[in-house]
């Protein structure tokens, strides 16, 4: 356990690095940009983190920027979340599932041959959803035919944040379908640049296109580019999916409290400062930020003494999304009229813009992906509150 | 009575049929022609003027049947000039009722954000006018005098501005200078106060009817959603955790229904200026508006990952539902309204 010194020690290093680096004025840089200008603003900003080693503080020791504690990595992200730096959304596939999934069932020769890439800013994307495979992702249906020292790869992937720009791929694919859903899936490495690919991104309501489709076509993958074991691919991404989530809710739902001035400053543009029902408003969004946010790091606290639970996690998950959506519903509301003029969006965006909103719709990012609000509810009624689980079979 | 209503239930069936024909959210170039074509614009207007005289019920439905089908076409605006066009006692008024029911068009503000001041000339910003520029003249209200402006004159400058909600196309149309005397005085003084709140409450009744076809719609794409998608091997309507979700829906949907109707049976078309007639439109407004904001909500949650993607209708209705709440003069204007007129009446 770090001291209470040790980490106001690390956090003022950090305090002070970020003041420093964090690019002045990038939000407004990202409104109404193309592409380009977001790749570019994401590539720099993954640069210079990963060269101050703080891209990568959950890797572990021996890699540059690794070997940092719970405790340590909680103060990064509480410090980014403070300096309102950009999110690495684009490399956050790659950082965390792609790495934590090698780090874990990874053979030493994948290790060998992707992580450098990933430290070198490669771009990875994740294929697990399915037009017909979503909450119920058990039931994907893409094909992954042996053939000698290679998968053949058939099927379509949805939803899948980043793949326009991404390298690779974490594909899980159906090898057999004989028996239940969860067994007979395969996880894989693929290269997004293998012929047979295609990618097609996907129009967001907000105007955005940060998520794509992505069509198989007779796609080759060396089965040297296999995780586990054939037929093990359910259990391996299970084992990773969850990697991030308890400092990534640390760090959302600081920014949460970091942007309410941002509230604050709404009312006063719109000279609504005397508005008492919305001061009231604001005063019950306040508190629920601070709940959330007590919540979150009460979650990472279990996880740091190894208390973690079945749930934990749904429980703080689903806690952020619905006090997200309080919150952007609030400024929405303050916006006025105003707020449903100039439909600009703002790329690689936190949730928390100003746009209220955008940052509304946005909010449904958390409510929907990664395990939506229902989703959660039924492990934490089931799983926590040990209440019994819906019939596996029924009939109309 | 029950012949007038027999009648606008045929009214009704058939615009259902034209708008499921055109389906959600239909071009405005296409379907404004059609709605000219079948006379709707001249559903309220009084028959000794060639309308049909279905008052503001007749409207009523046709503003839910377009609500429903997330029309994108100015019918609201527009059936409000023509409104104030009738209760007017210009010499030209045969004349202009036709030319807007059946050729050009005429449009109005669907808010209350108006700068607009008024001397011998026009000076000023008026806000949310839809469709301004295929428009010939635009209905304007200042303090008491409701007059007919030209749109394409000197003086008058028209800006589009960018909408979440894309089923409207609003403009800021700016006036400098712009001389009265040449313009169509429609009322003064005390009766132009009378056309001003009578209008009010129209756009209200108007905006009420829009957001409960517009929320019904929704319902119904959502359940058939929920009908047809199967995961985890059965229909997602099976799960009874959203099977409650949609029957609070379908509870708010009936109860903004049921005080629309109930309001406007109360109260008949020569009373909507009165002070009850406007309370009535802007609880009904209140009521609709909220529950319409909430039924998009859900609905988008409910579709899951589909309802981010804009080719599927979803978000249209959310960011319909959005700017709804804010027009007239806003939900917090009416809830304020209808609370601080509750405590006088106390007092
Ligand atoms: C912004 C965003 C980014 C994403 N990024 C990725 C990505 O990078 N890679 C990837 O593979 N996927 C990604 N996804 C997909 C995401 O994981 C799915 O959208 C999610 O799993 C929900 O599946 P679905 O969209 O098919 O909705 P459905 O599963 O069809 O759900 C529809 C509705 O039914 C509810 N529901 C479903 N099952 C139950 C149940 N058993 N009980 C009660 N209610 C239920 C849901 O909660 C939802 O309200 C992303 C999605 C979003 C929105």
């Amino acid at each position: 356990m770090m001291s209470e010194s040790d980490t106001q020690t690390l956090r003022q290093e950090v305090r002070t690095w970020l003041q420093d680096n964090v690019p002045s004025g990038w939000r407004d840089a990202m409104t109404g940009v193309d592409q380009e200008s977001f790749v570019q603003l994401q590539r720099e900003w993954f640069g210079k983190l990963s060269k101050a080693g703080y891209a990568t503080p959950h890797w572990p020791e021996g890699w540059p920027g690794g070997g940092r504690s719970l405790a340590e990595q909680k103060v990064i992200y509480e410090e980014v979340a403070r300096a309102d730096a950009p999110r690495l959304i684009m490399y956050f596939v790659a950082l965390y599932h792609a790495a934590c999934t090698l780090m874990e069932c990874g053979t030493e020769a994948q290790k060998e041959k992707y992580l450098p890439g990933i430290l070198n800013g490669e771009i990875w994307c994740q294929g697990f959803s399915e037009p017909n495979a979503g909450s119920d992702l058990a039931s994907l249906k893409t094909r992954a035919e042996r053939r000698g020292d290679k998968y053949i790869i058939n099927g379509q992937k949805t939803w899948s944040t980043m793949a326009q720009y991404a390298d690779r791929c974490l594909l899980l694919a159906r090898t057999d379908s004989s028996g239940p859903p969860q067994a007979g899936q395969t996880y894989l490495l693929l290269d997004m640049k293998s012929p047979g690919v295609t990618v097609v991104p996907i129009n967001q309501i907000t105007g955005d296109d940060e998520f794509a489709e992505i069509f198989f076509d007779n796609v080759e993958v060396p089965v040297e580019d296999l995780v586990g074991e054939e037929g093990q691919g359910w259990a391996v991404a299970q084992a990773t999916l969850a990697s991030e989530r308890g400092l990534t809710l640390v760090e959302l739902s600081q920014r949460m409290r970091y942007a309410l001035p941002m509230l604050a400053e709404t009312l006063k543009e719109r000279g609504l400062l005397e508005d008492t029902a919305l001061r009231r408003d604001l005063g019950k969004v306040i508190a629920r930020v601070d709940a959330c946010c007590a919540l979150a790091d009460q979650y990472l606290l279990k996880r740091i003494s190894g208390e973690e639970k079945v749930g934990d996690a749904s429980m703080v998950k689903l806690c952020y999304a619905q006090t997200l959506r309080e919150y952007t519903k609030l400024g929405r509301r303050i916006s006025g009229l105003q707020g449903q003029f100039d439909p600009d969006f703002m790329r690689g965006a936190t949730q928390e813009t100003g746009n209220w909103t955008l940052d509304f719709m946005n909010s449904y990012n958390w409510s929907i992906a990664g395990g939506s609000n229902e989703i959660q509810r039924n492990i934490i009624s089931e799983r926590v509150l040990g209440m019994p689980r819906e019939p596996k079979t029924w009939k109309l | 009575m029950s012949e007038l209503n027999e009648y606008l239930n045929e009214l009704k069936a058939s615009a259902r049929q034209v708008m499921d024909g055109e389906g959600t959210a239909a071009e405005e170039a296409t379907l404004w022609p059609l709605t000219v074509e079948l006379g709707w614009l001249l559903t309220a207007v009084p028959e000794e003027l060639d309308g049909l005289g279905l008052g503001v019920h007749g409207v009523s439905m046709l503003h839910t049947e377009l609500g429903r089908g997330l029309a994108q076409v100015p019918f609201l605006a527009a059936t409000l000039a023509v409104d104030a066009l009738v209760q007017s006692d210009i010499d030209t008024k045969a004349e202009l009722i036709s030319r807007f029911t059946t050729g050009d068009a005429v449009t109005a503000p669907l808010a209350d954000v108006s700068t607009v001041t008024l001397t011998d000339t026009l000076n000023g910003k008026l806000s949310v006018v839809p469709s301004a520029d295929t428009a010939s003249d635009v209905l304007v209200c200042v303090d008491d005098c409701v007059v007919l402006v030209k749109l394409h004159q000197a003086g008058v400058e028209l800006s589009a501005r960018g909408t979440w909600d894309t089923t409207r196309r609003l403009f800021d149309v700016t006036f400098s200078n712009v001389v009265l005397a040449n313009q169509v005085v429609l009322a003064r003084g005390d009766a132009a106060v009378a056309m001003i709140a009578r209008l009010q409450s129209l756009r209200d009744f108007a905006l009420a009817a829009d957001c409960v076809g517009a929320a019904a719609g929704l319902l119904d794409i959502t359940i058939e959603h929920l009908n047809t998608r199967e995961q985890f091997g059965r229909p997602l309507a099976l799960f009874q955790a959203l099977k409650h979700r949609c029957a609070d829906m379908k509870t708010l949907i009936d109860a903004a229904e049921a005080l629309l109707a109930d309001s406007l049976s109360r109260i008949t078309d020569e009373q909507l200026a009165e002070i009850d007639s406007q309370l009535l439109a802007k609880k009904a407004k209140l009521v609709a508006c909220s529950m319409f904001a909430d039924v998009s909500e859900e609905a988008l949650q409910l579709h899951g990952g589909i309802g981010m993607a804009s080719e599927h209708p979803c978000h249209l209705f959310l960011k319909r539902s959005m700017l709804n709440e804010h027009l007239g003069s806003g939900n917090g204007n009416y809830e304020l309204d209808i609370a601080d007129h509750f405590l006088a009446q106390l007092a």
